[in-house]
């Protein structure tokens, strides 16, 4: 425990020094910020930017107080995991690159407790973020569209930090298994890529851990299917075990990779 | 539409949050000793990008090592 605890202290420094710990989660609260703005500004906004022929009127959809929560998450799963997977591509990668873990490998550590620093700081990284911004997003959406259900809105704000840990674990794993560059390429594409796949596709099957950000959008409408929902978030979980065992044990492999 | 009529309370947060961030790239771009190509193209695109130039400076034009 007291290796863990050294080692947090480095990320946490680390993570402050390159300004991280304040520019991702200012990201999520900015685009949770403005989106209910736009959207609720928009008759005015497409007012003033013009070009609108004399007399033209425009039926604008209402929006419900839910859907302009799901359209922040449909922002946040696109630039919000580009700036995720992009940003920690290189957690461990870097360190094996760059000679910070010649420091690190020479002492006696546990790749358990090294592997765990990383999915800590991430987690507090990243889920806080998203949290903040989403909790933003509900006060906005509260004073111009109205108020979402609390109960359902926690079930998903829970539905959706399981997503994010899966997303978490994605990058983990494979900046402990290839070199940054790979890694961002293969996160992305586990991440951004699949994910469209399973938006095309995806009417064919219905237990996935990509479509978790969907049921957590019918959670908040209060329309899942139970069963579904539940075996996907077994699926992702134990998903989340299998990528944080292979983080670790990829981690301990590619020692010999170091450049000293 | 005038400027009295522009709902201030509402907007604020969200110039500050935005000004803040072009205050940290543009103090992390003078302290980083090497980026993505030339520092002062950075520093047009951390000003005048708007919402996104931060983000995209944050994203690419940092070279983590």
């Amino acid at each position: 425990m007291n290796n863990f605890s050294v080692l947090f202290q480095k990320e946490w420094r680390e993570n402050v020094r390159n300004f991280k710990i304040l520019w991702i989660p200012l990201v999520f609260l900015l685009f949770g910020i403005s989106e209910p703005l736009t959207n609720y500004y928009l008759p005015q906004i497409l007012n003033a930017v013009g070009n609108m022929p004399e007399g033209a009127v425009f039926q604008l959809p209402e929006f419900t107080p839910e859907q302009i929560v799901m359209s922040t998450i449909s922002q946040y799963q696109f630039i919000g995991m580009l700036l995720v997977t992009l940003g920690f591509a290189g957690i461990i990668a870097r360190e094996r690159k760059n000679g910070t873990a010649t420091l690190l490998y020479v002492r006696p550590i546990s790749y358990i407790s090294y592997v765990y620093s990383k999915l800590f700081i991430m987690c507090i990284l990243v889920i806080g973020s998203a949290i903040l911004g989403l909790l933003a997003n509900l006060y906005y959406t509260y004073i111009l569209f109205g108020t979402v259900d609390a109960g359902a809105f926690m079930g998903f704000l829970g539905t959706y930090i399981v997503w994010l840990l899966f997303v978490i674990s994605i990058v983990l794993f494979s900046s402990a298994a290839f070199s940054t560059g790979i890694a961002s390429a293969v996160s992305l594409l586990l991440v951004l890529f699949v994910q469209l796949i399973d938006g095309l596709l995806g009417a064919y099957w219905t237990i996935s851990p990509w479509k978790l950000p969907m049921y957590a959008g019918e959670i908040l409408n209060s329309s899942v299917d139970m069963t579904l929902f539940v075996w996907s978030v077994i699926v992702t979980v134990l998903a989340i075990i299998i990528l944080l065992v292979g983080a670790v044990y990829f981690a301990k492999r590619n020692v010999s990779k170091t450049k000293i | 539409m005038g400027f009295e009529s522009i709902p201030w309370k509402l907007i604020l947060p969200l110039v500050i949050i935005q000004f803040i961030l072009i205050i940290v790239a543009i103090i992390d771009l003078i302290r980083v000793r090497d980026t993505n190509g030339p520092k002062w193209l950075w520093a047009i695109i951390i000003i005048l990008g708007n919402m996104i130039g931060p983000i995209i400076y944050f994203i690419v034009g940092r070279r983590n090592e």
